[in-house]
């Protein structure tokens, strides 16, 4: 008895190990690294040089005086909160929209666009970001630049991403990195859905209810947890991402300080230009932080026992 | 009852909805089949302007010779390259898939002390992805680092495999436990009963099983490893499709249409991909979330 209790523990280690290995060595060690090179003053990664002394919260000092007195890290703080506020926005209600249209499509056309939308999401980053590239292209080989040239509203070409700061880098960051949440919304709201009881829709229809109003009183209604789950979710991937705007930035596509989400930001200090990685640990903690307080808030609000459900039956 | 069989939907509202759709989705088609066809041609038709065009397989062929510039100069292996991207993308596949099918299978299936928290940590972790811990991460890999470059070369290709599946973990864990509870008890029971081990009946009865799951997450682990450019720039000591991009836009010479070509042959495997597998990568891409 003794015995199988033992393999069956043994076993269960054997299932689990290789997950908690892997966070073990790459969640929590990095973690705790990150917060301990916060307090070191740490710079082009000299480990043996700096990285055993000690030099308290003067990481943490630097860097709430630059927010406050520096105009180029001001503009990153402002940054984060349109680009973050804006492109969640962008991408609930984008999401929102393209999965009713395709809730009211047939078939076909649904996964021909579903197709399109997924794209974005899916290709490299490198390939997307040169797409975009050639998108908002400085010079008349820009898509957006010929076409208003052609249209009579402009009589130059515009660097769209480096002119009217800040609104112009702005726009080019919400818009690229925009549409690739756009699917994850589309995807997770179309499938709620067609998991939606058909017979609502259709004693709507019978009742003479219009499309609008069958969106608006029956559908949107019986998604507002998936809606709440796309939100928080889009929030905290948001805050935290940084692939796509990294190679706008480093193209020079738009303006440094007015394209530098917080999480760009961070990456910045440690591995491009200054490589000071004592600052960028402190900066990376601080958005560790806010972004764990929003993710016990998120599922605080979206309910645990809602995500998980219990084995059953289990001998 | 599904809605297809109720026709009271006016055909010309649906028409009407679907210009819409299809109009909403112009920018995307637009943007990428106009870099597709830059590939082919003498320089880019970004602009739309095609009266200066011609169109040849001039790019493609300079590409695979590994020449970036028309004239002489640099010669870069993009086979090298190529390789370089589908080993990341394959070892980012593999440690997904095995990692996350052997959890998801416990949590599924096994009852233990502790098993919400692992679940609960799978969830948080997911909500906030490891590439924010990035300095640390970067930390650890100096620590580890061997001393000689051919061993460090290894080392790097290694460690960004198993870093950047890291940040898929968490999904897969939670998507594959997802597939694992739609499992029904009694061909595991059976097996149980007879004495196969927990171990045996994973590979035997229910790997098989949940094919589906398996091939889904395989596919969406050589994806995320395949599109990654910041882990591959961080750590890698080799080049990839995505590094070669980078560089060589910053670098003023390069032919632009040569770099389309590039672009191009990056995004086969993920076109090829998602068209024969669609459905699958629908729920991967949803995060698992139950209906």
């Amino acid at each position: 008895m003794i015995r199988e209790r033992s393999s069956r523990k043994w076993e269960l280690w054997a299932f689990l190990a290789p997950a908690l290995v892997v966070v073990v060595i790459f969640y929590v060690v990095p973690l705790i690294l990150t917060v301990y090179t916060s307090f070191t003053p740490l710079r082009n990664w000299n480990i043996q040089r700096y990285a055993t002394r000690l030099i308290g919260f003067y990481n943490y000092q630097k860097l709430f005086h630059a927010i406050a007195n520096d105009p180029s890290v001001r503009a990153v703080f402002l940054t984060t909160a349109v680009f973050v506020g804006c492109t969640l926005l962008v991408n609930v209600l984008g999401g929102l929209i393209l999965a009713l249209l395709t809730f009211f499509v047939d078939r076909k056309t649904n996964s021909i666009a579903s197709t399109i939308w997924l794209l974005p999401r899916m290709s490299p980053i490198a390939v997307y970001g040169l797409v975009w590239y050639y998108f908002f292209h400085g010079s008349g080989v820009g898509t957006l630049n010929s076409l208003f040239l052609r249209l009579g509203f402009i009589d130059k070409p515009i660097a769209w991403g480096q002119a009217f700061i800040p609104y112009g880098p702005w726009s080019v960051i919400i818009f690229v990195n925009g549409l690739v949440g756009v699917s994850f919304g589309m995807i997770v709201l179309s499938s709620a859905i067609k998991s939606i009881p058909g017979e609502f829709v259709i004693a709507a229809r019978v009742d003479g209810a219009t499309d609008w109003q069958i969106c608006r009183r029956v559908l949107i209604p019986q998604i507002k947890w998936h809606i709440m789950y796309v939100t928080t979710w889009q929030l905290l991937s948001l805050l935290t991402s940084y692939a796509h705007t990294y190679l706008l930035v480093s193209w020079r596509l738009v303006n440094k300080s007015y394209g530098t989400p917080w999480a760009l930001y961070v990456y910045d200090l440690a591995f491009t230009g200054v490589f000071d990685q004592g600052l960028a640990a402190a900066a990376g903690t601080l958005l560790v932080l806010v972004g764990g307080l929003l993710g016990l808030i998120t599922l605080r609000i979206l309910g645990f026992g809602r995500l998980m459900t219990e084995p059953r039956g289990d001998i | 009852m599904s809605l297809g069989d109720v026709e009271v939907r006016s055909k010309s509202r649906q028409i009407f909805y679907s210009i819409i759709l299809i109009a909403l989705s112009v920018p995307v088609i637009v943007a990428f089949s106009m870099l597709v066809l830059s590939s082919f041609a003498n320089q880019m038709v970004t602009n739309f302007d095609f009266s200066k065009v011609r169109f040849t397989f001039k790019n493609w062929q300079l590409l695979f010779q590994g020449r970036i510039a028309i004239t002489g100069g640099l010669r870069e292996n993009i086979f090298l390259y190529l390789i370089n991207t589908a080993i990341v993308a394959f070892g980012v596949a593999i440690v997904t898939t095995l990692v996350g099918t052997l959890s998801g299978y416990a949590i599924s299936r096994i009852r233990f002390r502790g098993r919400r928290f692992v679940l609960l940590m799978m969830l948080m972790l997911h909500a906030l992805p490891g590439s924010i811990l990035i300095v640390g991460v970067y930390f650890l890999y100096r620590l580890w680092m061997p001393t000689s470059l051919n061993a460090l070369r290894y080392f790097s290709f290694f460690y960004v495999i198993v870093a950047r599946a890291a940040l898929e973990v968490p999904l897969s864990v939670w998507l594959m436990k997802g597939f694992f509870d739609l499992l029904p008890w009694e061909v595991e029971w059976s097996a149980l009963v007879d004495g196969a081990s927990r171990l045996k009946t994973w590979a035997k009865i229910m790997m098989p099983l949940i094919k589906p799951g398996v091939v889904a997450i395989l596919i969406f682990g050589f994806l995320a490893g395949w599109q990654d450019i910041i882990y591959v720039r961080t750590f890698l000591i080799d080049k990839t499709l995505a590094t070669f991009i980078e560089s060589n836009l910053e670098s003023e010479m390069a032919y632009m249409p040569l770099l389309a070509a590039a672009a191009t042959l990056y995004l086969l495997p993920t076109i090829f991909f998602y068209i024969s597998s669609q459905k699958l990568l629908f729920k991967v891409y949803a995060g698992g979330i139950r209906r």
